[in-house]
């Protein structure tokens, strides 16, 4: 009797459980990325005209007579240019390091690999620091190349310079893994049978680098159309920066400013959308895979000819100058005061902390000959309030964000794979995988124009008023992650063997402990790479927090972009580039740790962490063993 | 021990078991046999409670079972990946079992010295990660922690097929030892009839999700039940008309005659069928020959040990003879 009782009590509360989560899953879905976007979509057919009549098509016939094709151009016309340069340099980089046997390629990878942690605004103005017309590096070239134009760093030439070396981390990681998952045995059969190692390039390690090199152009081609941060900073009239423009404008400066930003990102959500639906369908085709099941490994190819040798050579050392330079001379800037960095010339006696920790006095002489003393205007990182505001910020929002996505993900998933091949799993994956088509910036401009009102579901209060907007960043920041969440712990959970389910319910363990004590602790290092990954990228995002622009959700990212502006007007903000550099550095020094982490902590099993556990033990022991040894 | 009456077996619409009756003895070894999709495994886990029948019943010690949850059996299962779980250590994944049960600690411990002093694990193993251990190991691991908890009977599901072919041969003999020091009743899936014949006391040989027969190795090979038992399990010829005239059997039916039982060049026996033949072909195999002999209007198939005795060339001319009461008919 008592069983069934408990039996029944323990129904009624799952069912309580499955209604809550379906109707919280359905309010989140559905206040959070349905309607938002709706409401952009419509916001362009509500137009009114001088006179206040409804004229729903205005804003398309501005489209035509206007300058805004001109924005679409120039994104399209930004990554088709990415596409070609960044292939050329992603495809040469891989090849470099992966394929040629080309001297030093351990340290050109180390090299090639730095934008992993090294992006995003912090690059952006890491290369607008060395290259806009006096940074330093502008000035070695003008040395060499006396006829250089000076202003070369401006406008589309930079903003496709900086995304070139900026944009191929992907390539460094997906195409080096498909690189690797080459088998020799082909490379040795193809020059078995006569091919020449240019021909068994072209002919049999192209074809099976191609889907790869697809999703890459793809993923290349959206990242260009969606560029923000590098037009923003180098001045580039893309898409973006005019959404941004446009929401932060009103009707009475130009004619419809809202209507015309939601069609833009309508119209890069199109892109998008039509862009990544292609990519699945041809992924669904099927992938050139190995059929081999013994793999021989890669051997890397020599180059024969002497002289191409040496052109490959040049090549790869001068592709890696370009990627090195620019971190070596920010680490260096870091450590120097604002004089040396404001000359823009190393001073190897002027070393100091000051941009990373404590604060420092400035005097100064006024027009009128009087002296000035401005107190601790000269600060660091974390002494600087505004820095630590945004760090802390920052650090908070992404941290929350990252947890959501990853709560949500793993209790989406268990419940997609316990209802495997049913419709309702399907449903909820399509949701979750919505954000994916939708550009970032969309998301972001339908929060911040639909919750600027007070909407009735989030207490009937206005979400983008003051502090409220944090919380807009934080389901902003969570919404856009999911759709990458959702894969990776699908993976994970894929990775379960069905019998050690079986095996732990045979053992006796109800289906809540199998899924706390066997389940979870295998998927648990992917949940928490999966949270790192998404922190990491969070804590340094700048897209999606300019696209508020809101003084009360002023990311780190803002704040680094803030320290190029008014550098020293009068005595303030003495030393922004000096603390921008060191806020690299301490970027730098966050994305390192936290792939370390996810890469080669986390990805270690229990028997290679028990086997590093015995070493230290052992290393210890010889340690103190020796130690007991000198003291007797 | 454990009863199978007329258990029947559906997926939506597929009827995967049809009527099943198995009886297992206390502490007999016993294997289900039968290619790949017969319903071998089928049958196991709806005895481990896996799967539920839609009608027949299973009973354990004369207890019904048919409806009692996975985990309140007490049937120990060694699975065909072994199932260890990756994220704990061999004690751990030895352990879990007594956890659930909430055994007291020391109980605990001193039974994970036991029963890995008897699977051959030493307390450095116990300390070792699963993915340390070789293959052999874990099924060491596996078959320990299907016995701690003292299961009734240990139901293992093709648990050798995953090692080569050596290392197949070596636990197979751990095995059966093992199973005979420990006295329990086991139920052993396989596919594959030498370890069915070498392990088994006795074999149920599945098709198509039927019982095509139960016996001892010894009825199973010898006395096959059905035609396809005979083909199932070792080489067998088919007899040609010639054969089966020259032995007087009736014409309607399929007669066939193990490899082992065809008799080359020796003196006729009363009752016995003899023939000449022509040797066409040999494969030479080490332990034994086996030839190819054109003889009646067929090829038959003949194993000759290979003590340098009886060794014939191909083109030689030979006798073979064939005993009526060696011919099986279906």
């Amino acid at each position: 009797m008592q069983q069934t009782l408990k039996r029944k009590s323990g129904f009624d509360l799952s069912l309580v459980w499955k209604v809550f989560g379906g109707a919280l899953f359905v309010y989140l879905f559905l206040g959070f990325m349905v309607l938002p976007c709706l409401n952009t979509l419509t916001s362009i057919f509500t137009t009114k005209d001088a006179a206040g009549n409804a004229d729903p098509l205005a804003v398309i016939r501005f489209f035509f007579a206007g300058n805004m094709p001109s924005f679409v151009i120039n994104s399209l016309k930004l990554a088709v240019c990415l596409v070609i340069t960044v292939n050329v340099v992603g495809i040469s980089i891989v090849l470099l390091t992966e394929y040629f046997d080309i001297k030093g390629a351990k340290i050109l990878r180390l090299g090639y690999m730095t934008t992993l942690i090294y992006s995003g605004v912090a690059l952006v103005t890491g290369y607008q620091f060395l290259y806009d017309n006096n940074g330093m590096l502008t000035q070695w070239l003008v040395n060499l190349f006396p006829q250089m134009n000076r202003q070369w760093f401006s406008g589309f030439s930079a903003v496709l310079f900086t995304m070139t070396f900026a944009c191929t981390s992907n390539h460094a990681l997906f195409l080096r893994n498909a690189i690797r998952g080459i088998d020799y045995n082909t490379v040795e059969a193809a020059r078995n049978m006569g091919a020449k190692p240019f021909k068994v390039l072209l002919k049999v390690v192209m074809p099976t680098l191609l889907p790869t090199l697809f999703s890459l152009t793809v993923m290349t081609f959206i990242t260009g159309l969606c560029a923000m941060s590098a037009p923003t900073l180098l001045g580039y009239n893309s898409i973006n920066p005019e959404i941004v423009r446009l929401a932060g404008s009103s009707v009475a400066d130009e004619a419809f400013p809202q209507a015309r930003a939601a069609l833009l990102s309508i119209i890069l959500a199109l892109f998008t959308i039509v862009l990544l639906t292609t990519l699945n369908h041809y992924e669904r085709k099927g992938h050139y895979l190995s059929v081999s099941k013994t793999k021989a490994k890669l051997v890397k190819q020599k180059i024969q000819n002497p002289v191409w040798n040496v052109v490959a050579h040049a090549y790869a050392y001068v592709l890696f100058l370009i990627y090195m330079t620019p971190v070596v001379m920010i680490v260096l800037f870091a450590f120097q005061n604002w004089p040396a960095i404001r000359a823009k010339s190393l001073n190897l006696s002027s070393w100091t902390l000051v941009n990373f920790f404590g604060t420092q006095d400035y005097s100064f002489t006024t027009s009128r000959g009087k002296q000035k003393l401005r107190e601790g205007v000269i600060s660091g990182v974390f002494s600087n309030a505004d820095t630590v505001g945004g760090i802390r910020l920052s650090f908070v929002l992404s941290a929350l964000a990252a947890a959501l996505a990853c709560v949500i993900v793993v209790v989406a998933v268990n419940y997609i794979f316990k209802h495997r091949n049913k419709k309702r799993a399907a449903i909820v994956e399509a949701c979750l995988l919505f954000p994916w088509l939708l550009p970032t910036i969309l998301i972001c401009y339908s929060f911040r124009i639909f919750f600027n009102n007070e909407v009735w579901y989030v207490l009937g209060k206005n979400m983008y008023y003051r502090e409220n907007v944090r919380f807009l960043i934080v389901m902003a920041y969570t919404v856009v992650k999911l759709p990458f969440a959702l894969r990776m712990v699908k993976a994970a959970f894929y990775a379960i063997d069905d019998e050690l389910e079986d095996a732990a319910r045979n053992l006796g363990a109800s289906s809540l402990v199998t899924f706390l004590r066997v389940k979870l602790p295998i998927v648990l290092p992917s949940v928490l790479a999966v949270f790192a990954l998404n922190f990491n990228a969070l804590f340094t995002e700048y897209d999606m927090s300019a696209t508020f622009h809101s003084s009360y959700g002023k990311s780190y990212a803002m704040v680094i972009q803030s320290m190029t502006a008014e550098e020293g007007r009068d005595g303030y903000n003495m030393n922004g580039s000096g603390r921008r550099c060191a806020s690299t550095v301490f970027i730098m020094l966050v994305s390192g740790l936290i792939l370390y982490l996810v890469y080669g902590v986390g990805a270690r099993d229990l028997g290679e962490r028990l086997e590093r556990r015995k070493k230290r033990r052992e290393f210890l022991a010889r340690l103190t063993g020796k130690k007991t040894a000198q003291g007797g | 021990m454990i009863q199978l009456t007329d258990i029947v077996v559906k997926f939506d619409d597929f009827e995967a078991l049809h009527n099943i009756n198995v009886h297992v003895k206390e502490g007999e070894f016993f294997t289900f046999l039968g290619p790949s999709g017969c319903g071998k495994t089928t049958t196991l886990r709806t005895i481990t409670g896996f799967i539920e029948p839609v009608s027949g019943t299973v009973k354990m010690q004369g207890q019904d079972i048919t409806h009692v949850p996975i985990e309140k059996r007490n049937i120990g299962i060694v699975f065909q990946s072994y199932a260890l779980f990756p994220t704990m250590t061999v004690h751990d994944n030895i352990a879990f079992g007594l956890k659930i049960k909430k055994l007291p600690k020391p109980e605990i411990e001193q039974k994970i010295q036991t029963i890995a002093r008897k699977v051959d694990l030493s307390d450095e193993q116990l300390a070792k990660a699963v993915s340390q251990l070789s293959g052999g190991q874990q099924q060491r691991v596996a078959i320990a922690r299907a016995l701690v908890t003292e299961p009734a009977i240990i139901c293992m599901d093709e648990p050798l097929s995953n090692l080569d072919a050596k290392l197949r041969v070596q636990l197979r003999n751990e095995l059966k030892k093992m199973q005979r020091e420990f006295g329990i009743t086991t139920i052993y899936v396989t596919h594959d009839q030498e370890e069915a014949l070498t392990l088994s006391d006795r074999i149920a040989v599945f098709n198509k999700g039927y019982i095509e027969q139960i016996g001892t190795p010894n009825e199973v090979y010898n006395h096959s039940k059905t035609e396809f038992v005979a083909n199932f399990i070792g080489d067998i010829n088919p007899l040609g008309a010639g054969v089966v005239k020259g032995l007087g059997l009736p014409e309607g039916k399929h007669h066939f005659i193990r490899l082992e039982r065809v008799r080359v060049n020796r003196p006729k026996d009363a009752g016995e069928f003899q023939t000449p033949g022509v040797i066409e072909n040999r494969e030479y195999y080490g332990l034994y020959i086996k030839y190819y002999i054109n003889a009646a209007g067929q090829t038959i198939k003949v194993i000759e040990k290979n003590d340098g005795i009886n060794i014939y060339e191909p083109g030689e001319t030979v006798t073979i003879g064939v005993h009526p009461q060696d011919v099986m008919s279906y």
